[in-house]
């Protein structure tokens, strides 16, 4: 029973990442329809960032969420600006696929430049706050694990205000919902999109600080978290914020129960064949929505 | 007001407009019609930006706009209610009107404009909180005419508010138009059916295969018979 507890709170810290990562999927594939997979980069790019401050600056990972941020989100307007843009509206070409392959190609360039500038050795970011926290007897969690879900949790209501109360928030949903309504009501489109890369982006990089000092910053750091946002994507359905946080959680506590109950090495492998079932029974995803309106 | 010169515009291969040339002065009602799939959506989609016309040019307010983008052009006061209203489905009624309030200019006096916008349509008042897709026909067209009436607006265009509702809600619709008109709002008007628009006080243009056939006021078309043979019932 305590093994089960314990699975659960891990369940539901891992959730929360994969929910922050999941999110900007969701955003980005409700406004512009296509996949960005250069998220997992700004998770290498967070890792990074934050691990510079530390070394060179001594500066916390604190400091480095929000540094990650502010650089995550003018990278993600760069690549929309350099990798994304130039496809919208080119005749005779599936915007959807070959914005999938030109920000896959960015990942790529990411990971590369990384290995140039910092070499393959894993760099070490300290947790938030050292200790652990005795919730019940013969459970805990670490100090670092709550402040990861915690910030994870903060950012995600911020976002939910974000799109529901403020003019641009409340622009990024009618871009995704009704496009040509949107530009009519006078949102500029490419600003939007601009925003949606940024706030995803940024997104991705607080996630990729959370996650820098549990595992280690490596020029790959980013490709496990994108395949798990891969995974809740396509589990969730990118229909809606709402849907995707739930289902981020759902992973997370499956992973958490697959790994207690048969072992870590089976998480992926019984992930794949869960997802396998979902998609048979609702190919759009749990809550995926087949008609166009989304978010 | 507004002004186009010759123009043309083309789905791919299919031509729709072949040479429009249409003034709407300030403060001026001008309504086109014409039978479906003539060219009518076309028209407004073109001058306020959708599309990209193939030639010719479009005026407004005293700049030319063709190959602006529709946000600009919205930004400059082109207010278009289109066909088939294009609703944020999935948003409040209440946050689809402030959505129409978008312009920096006109954001800050949201609130007051959003009491106005329920004034008038007393119904989205009432459903202020519920979902857009869950709206009647009648109310999701009034919910497209409040939107537009959320900007200030330097022209209002709308495109064919009887489409699709019952006869007693397009008199309702009417009503709501006719008073909008009389608040001194320059307006470009499509509608399929005369039926609907000869109470209202405006210029009529008959647009068929993509150009303008005719031009003349209510009065001076219904005393042509050949256009009432052609344009009157349904």
């Amino acid at each position: 029973m305590r093994s089960f507890f314990q699975a659960v709170v891990s369940g539901l810290v891992t959730g929360s990442l994969y929910a922050l990562m999941t999110v900007g999927m969701t955003l980005i594939y409700g406004t512009l329809r296509t996949l960005n997979m250069a998220l997992g980069a700004m998770v290498l790019v967070g890792g990074y960032v934050s691990w510079m401050l530390f070394s060179g600056l001594g500066w916390g990972p604190l400091a480095g969420l929000v540094g990650a941020a502010a650089v995550t989100f003018a990278f993600g307007v760069v690549i929309q600006q350099v990798a994304v843009r130039p496809l919208i509206g080119k005749t005779g070409v599936d915007f959807e696929m070959t914005a999938f392959i030109s920000t896959f190609a960015v990942a790529i360039v990411f990971a590369n430049v990384a290995l140039e500038i910092y070499g393959a050795r894993n760099k070490a970011v300290p947790p938030v706050v050292e200790g652990r926290l005795h919730l019940i007897e013969g459970v805990s969690v670490s100090w670092h694990q709550v402040v990861m879900a915690g910030v994870a949790i903060v950012m995600l209501v911020a976002l939910g205000i974000f799109l529901s109360k403020t003019r641009y928030g409340l622009g990024i949903s009618a871009v995704a919902q009704q496009l040509d309504a949107a530009r009519l009501m006078g949102i500029p489109v490419q600003r939007v999109y601009n925003l949606t890369m940024g706030v995803s982006s940024a997104l991705a990089g607080i996630a990729g600080v959370l996650l820098a000092s549990v595992f280690f910053v490596s020029p790959n750091a980013g490709d496990l978290p994108l395949l798990k946002a891969l995974i809740v994507a396509i589990f969730g359905g990118l229909g809606s914020v709402r849907g995707t946080i739930v289902a981020a959680y759902i992973i997370g506590l499956l992973e958490a129960m697959i790994s207690l109950y048969f072992g870590v090495k089976w998480s992926l492998p019984v992930l794949f064949v869960v997802i396998m079932i979902v998609l048979l029974i609702r190919p759009t995803g749990l809550f995926g929505k087949p008609e166009e309106a989304r978010l | 007001m507004l002004e186009t010169r010759d123009l043309h515009a083309a789905y791919g291969q299919t031509r729709v407009l072949e040479g429009i040339d249409l003034t709407v002065g300030d403060g001026e009602v001008v309504i086109v019609i014409g039978p479906n799939g003539h060219g009518k959506t076309t028209l407004l989609r073109t001058i306020s930006g959708l599309m990209a016309p193939t030639s010719g040019e479009v005026w407004f307010a005293g700049a030319r706009v063709d190959g602006r983008s529709p946000d600009l052009i919205a930004t400059d006061g082109l207010v278009h209610i289109p066909q088939g209203d294009l609703p944020f489905g999935d948003m409040t009624v209440e946050e689809n009107l402030v959505l129409g309030a978008f312009p920096a200019s006109d954001w800050r006096g949201r609130g007051q404009r959003l009491e106005h916008v329920y004034g008038i349509f007393p119904v989205l008042g009432e459903r202020r909180g519920q979902r857009a897709r869950t709206l009647s026909g009648g109310e999701r067209r009034m919910l497209a005419l409040g939107r537009g009436l959320m900007r200030e607006a330097r022209m209002l265009m709308i495109d064919e508010p009887s489409l699709g509702l019952a006869p007693v809600i397009v008199n309702e619709v009417y009503r709501h138009i006719g008073t909008i008109m009389r608040s001194g709002v320059t307006m470009l008007l499509v509608e399929e059916n005369f039926s609907h628009v000869h109470d209202l006080d405006a210029r009529i243009l008959l647009l068929e295969s993509g150009r303008i056939v005719r031009e003349g006021t209510v009065a001076e078309l219904e005393a042509d018979e050949a256009v009432m043979a052609t344009y009157l019932g349904t």
